[in-house]
């Protein structure tokens, strides 16, 4: 029950089923994962915790994942996002990037693809950390 | 390839007269374009299969999008059809209407229940019908149907057929308004219940209705061959929710005749629909959907005693203990709480000694009256005292409990009943809710699971998600099969369809070698059962008799039995329960399978295709046949005539020739394989005519399940062309593309050689028609293997085997067109030979040796 030296990540999806799945996968490879499907929710918590990691839809109704990532940077710098969706276009993923993306992952991937993400950009948080 | 289209309506527009029918530039144009179509739809539907899987992450979008995607593509080929062959085949037009709508419905989410009669009888009913028959129906459904497990002869009467009561009756208005009455509070919920359980009583079950229901009824007895039945009918909702909250509301009439069964129907529905409609408005709100209610109607058992067991008790899951209740006679009383019942706490783990009882007095029991309903009745004071359940009957719940508990991936809260002779039947099976907050399950899954030492992770893939655990056994021989033990995990080095036999006994699968998009994923997927394949060490590392735990998953395999991963995951919604898997593979339903197989028979027809695939395969064949069998002699000229060719291999194949890929003085009915100039065309045909390719020797032909069960002798060249199928190649100097149907698989092979390496290609595509599904992948794989290995990027996909090169020169790429030649020869047989495993890796070696025998005389 030692939560305190594990990698935190966020997860903001509106289709819940990718929160479902993600959540289970990332826990039992030792993250700390809080999930969310409304981007207003998302956006309040990221004021009260910088989380490591987030992992941001880009299509939602409301505050959409574009808008998302360019809070989570401004507030958290160091924070790694990982973008996910469904609608990958070049400009999108050249959008994503300038605003600060780790890295951008197009709908449907495999588990294991996001878990390698997520394992290079925790790899960038801790290395950064000891800089 | 649309500058090769471009380059035809060039070269063919000189020096031809004007014509009614379509010129042949156009028409090649079009046939070119539906096969570009229908690679990309092909394409679309091995992906949509493979994300059923469990490795895919994906949503509602996907799904949506790619039905568009799909309904585009197939609208487009329908129309290129038409357009080379015009009005022929409007009827296509029809039929893609239909299943587009149906899969518009299903994306909706609308509550439709089309092509469902009234009623369905159990063994008709699978998983994919829960919205049709309910959960509960569902669930026992696949206890027989799939397990194998007995439960009682019967039938549902569907959602539809309570639809339709609605409906005729003219109650679902006055039903809203009751419930809009209670939701503003101006009526309490006892009285709301009672008006709504009045307007269904005072409802008429209305003549088409009751036709089906008899119709059911005389089906059933007939399958029992007893024409004097006694029923009972219990209500079964559609979704799993509503059921969950109000297990306790659900009535069961039992012990009727068939003479009332209209009436009892309508007191199950008035007894159980007011509550859940009610309860589901309060949970989802005014915009969903109603609730509909199925209602199952099934033989009684004669039973002695009765009970319910609960494979893991729900108080304190962490002591891994079954609880189990019986009472002598029917189990209603005891599931209703009416009557004390004997209590046994039975260990989860094998052999399932029973740590605690509690044998309470017995007093009375309820028990079938003649003549229909029932009784309760005094016990004999020897019965009051006595256990009603045996050792040995404990342990046959048990066993069945757990099968169920794996088949579902849940604890399970499980009805069941031995009769007079002590055949256990299971009368009802729903997952039991586990809290995941209780002490043991609120545990840090990830440093619980560093307890555990890891034997291996990340070898091989996973076919099949889900976590087992149980003790290793290593398969090495078919009596291994046999004796393969209930819950184990099967170990082998390869993914042999003979595995099929133990992989529902087994909590787990792990091979050596094997493939994600084989047989073993098929039937793994099927019984729901965890696999990895392809681990390369597992028959190494594995010993029989370790206790392991397979986490299909994340692809790890844990020394012991790690009960938090358990837990854990029965705490997790399984991926199979999403709203989102089940779309897909409902969707999936009216897109994937294929009906429509041999082009001879007369139900190859447009009205026949019942998914998209049916209409691809059907356009396909269409428009190939339009070039096979239009006149061209008198259209284009004698240039592009369709032209037989003449060689000595059973293969019907008919050469049109759209400039110098034939030697000009060629005779204008039939060619000589010396005539062809075509590059690609005459690469393939030298690989085609190797001696020893067409093996010609009489060789014994299964047509295992698929034409009959008999074993016949056949030699090849008594094959008929309607087996062999018409093939039609479409040649230039530089250009072939051939289309080849070669008994039920169908082929296409599209190939530019010329002396630009850079422009040169060959595209291999190879669909597998029926014949069962472990012969189909082996040969997929054996193919997918054969040009892996011989420098082809080569994609597998279920049944589907794309494979590319390009950017040869022309030796090289001639080299792989004779590849291809050979190929297509040696796997013509492949059907009759591939009967076992081994079969499959000798093919292989001899493949290569055959290819490395002619190394002299042709080059490959």
């Amino acid at each position: 029950m030692v939560a305190a030296n594990k990698t935190s990540i966020l997860v903001l999806d509106d289709e819940t089923i990718v929160l479902k799945r993600l959540r289970p996968a990332l826990e039992k490879a030792g993250y700390e994962v809080e999930v969310f499907s409304r981007s207003s929710e998302a956006s309040e918590r990221i004021t009260q915790k910088d989380f490591e990691i987030v992992i941001t839809d880009l299509k939602m109704p409301g505050l959409d994942g574009m808008q998302f990532l360019t809070m989570v940077k401004e507030r958290s710098p160091t924070t790694e996002v990982i973008v996910i969706t469904g609608f990958a276009t070049m400009e999108t993923a050249k959008e994503s990037f300038q605003k600060g993306a780790f890295d951008f992952l197009a709908k449907p991937f495999k588990l294991g693809e996001i878990q390698e993400i997520v394992k290079k950009a925790e790899a960038k948080v801790l290395k950064n950390r000891m800089q | 390839m649309n500058w090769i289209f471009g380059w035809f309506k060039q070269t063919l527009r000189h020096g031809r007269g004007p014509s009614k029918q379509v010129p042949f530039a156009t028409l090649f144009g079009l046939f070119q374009t539906i096969l570009a179509l229908n690679n990309q739809i092909l394409d679309l539907i091995a992906g949509m299969g493979t994300k059923l899987g469990g490795n895919y992450v994906f949503d509602r979008q996907y799904i949506r999008s790619t039905c568009e995607q799909l309904a585009d593509l197939v609208y487009k080929l329908i129309y290129n059809l038409n357009a080379m062959a015009p009005g022929k085949y409007p009827a296509l037009y029809d039929a893609f209407r239909t299943i587009h709508q149906e899969i518009q419905e299903e994306l909706a989410g609308r509550l439709v229940i089309p092509q469902t009669d009234y009623t369905m009888p159990y063994h008709l009913i699978s998983r994919d019908f829960g919205d049709v028959v309910g959960s509960k129906n569902a669930n026992l459904a696949e206890v027989k149907n799939l397990l194998g497990l007995p439960t009682p002869e019967g039938f549902a009467i569907t959602t539809r057929a309570f639809q339709s009561f609605l409906k005729h009756n003219e109650l679902q208005e006055k039903i809203q308004g009751i419930a809009t009455s209670w939701e503003n509070e101006e009526i309490t919920t006892e009285a709301a219940e009672a008006e709504i359980k009045a307007l269904i009583m005072s409802g008429t079950v209305h003549p088409g209705l009751q036709k089906a229901i008899r119709k059911a009824l005389d089906d059933l007895c007939l399958r029992a061959g007893d024409k004097d039945v006694h029923l009972a009918l219990r209500s079964s909702a559609k979704g799993e929710d509503t059921e969950m909250s109000f297990a306790g509301q659900y009535l069961s009439v039992l012990n009727e005749t068939p003479g009332k069964v209209l009436d009892s129907y309508k007191e199950v529905l008035a007894s159980t629909y007011p509550r859940s409609a009610m309860e589901y408005r309060r949970q989802k709100g005014f915009a969903e959907g109603e609730v509909a209610m199925a209602v199952g109607c099934q033989l009684m058992i004669d039973t002695k005693v009765s009970g319910v067991l609960y494979t893991l008790d729900p108080r304190s899951p962490e002591r891994e203990v079954m609880l189990l209740t019986a009472n002598w006679g029917l189990g209603a009383p005891l599931v209703a709480g009416e009557v004390s019942a004997d209590e046994y706490a039975v260990a989860r783990k094998s052999p399932h000694s029973v740590t605690a009882i509690n044998i309470v007095r017995k007093e009375t029991a309820l028990f079938p009256k003649q003549g229909g309903g029932t009784e309760f009745r005094l016990l004999d004071e020897a019965l009051q005292t006595r256990s009603a359940l045996t050792d040995d009957l404990i342990n046959s719940i048990v066993e069945e409990g757990l099968i169920i508990e794996r088949h579902f991936k849940k604890p399970q809260d499980i009805e069941w009943a031995f009769d007079q002779s002590d055949r256990l039947f299971i009368l009802q099976t729903r997952p039991l809710r586990i809290k995941a907050q209780s002490g043991h399950m609120a545990c840090d899954i990830s440093s619980a699971l560093k307890k555990y030492p890891i034997i291996f992770e990340n070898k091989g893939v996973v076919a099949q998600e889900g976590i087992g655990a149980g003790k290793a056994f290593l398969i090495k021989t078919d009596d291994d099969l046999v004796a393969f033990p209930e819950g184990a995990v099967l170990v082998s080095r390869y993914t042999s369809p003979r595995l099929a036999k133990a992989i529902r006994k087994a909590s787990a699968v792990i091979t050596d070698v094997g493939s994600p998009t084989g047989h073993m994923a098929t039937i793994a997927r099927e019984f729901q059962v965890p696999t990895i394949v392809n681990t390369a060490v597992a028959t190494e590392l594995l010993r029989s008799g370790q206790e392991i735990t397979v986490d299909a998953r994340q692809n790890v395999v844990y020394e012991g039995t790690v009960t938090e991963l358990c837990y854990y995951e029965f705490a997790d919604e399984a991926f199979e329960e999403t709203y989102e898997y089940r779309l897909l593979r409902r969707v999936l339903k009216r897109i994937a399978p294929l009906n429509l197989l041999d082009p001879s028979d007369k139900d190859f027809v447009p009205e026949a295709c019942k998914t998209f695939h049916d209409i691809t395969r059907f356009t396909h064949e269409k428009a190939a046949q339009q070039l096979i069998h239009l006149e061209y002699a008198n259209v284009a000229g004698s240039q592009t005539a369709g032209r037989k060719l003449d060689f000595d291999i059973p293969l019907a194949l008919v050469l049109i020739d759209i400039g110098g890929g034939l030697v000009v003085s060629a005779n204008a009915r039939s060619v000589q394989p010396k005539d062809v100039l075509s590059l690609p065309m005459r690469a393939f045909l030298e690989g085609l005519i190797v001696p020893g390719a067409w093996n010609t020797d009489p060789v014994s032909l299964d047509f295992g399940g698929f034409m009959s069960s008999l074993t016949r002798t056949f030699s090849l060249k008594m094959a008929t062309p309607r087996y062999v199928g018409q093939n039609l190649a479409v040649i230039s100097k530089e250009y072939a593309n051939l289309s080849l149907r070669l008994g039920y698989h169908f082929n296409m092979i599209d190939a530019y050689i010329s002396k630009n390496a850079n422009d040169n290609y060959v595209y291999f595509r190879f669909l597998g028609g029926v014949t069962d599904v472990t012969r189909r992948s082996r040969r997929v794989r054996l193919l997918g293997d054969i040009l892996a290995k011989n420098d082809f990027r080569t994609d597998v996909q279920g049944d589907l085997v794309v494979a590319r090169i390009k950017k040869l020169d022309i030796d090289g790429m001639q080299r792989k067109m004779r590849l291809l030649g050979l190929l297509v020869a040696y796997t013509r047989q492949l059907d009759i030979r591939m009967v076992s495993e081994g079969e499959m890796t000798r093919s292989l070696e001899d493949f290569e040796a055959l290819k490395n025998a002619h190394g002299g005389s042709t080059t490959f």
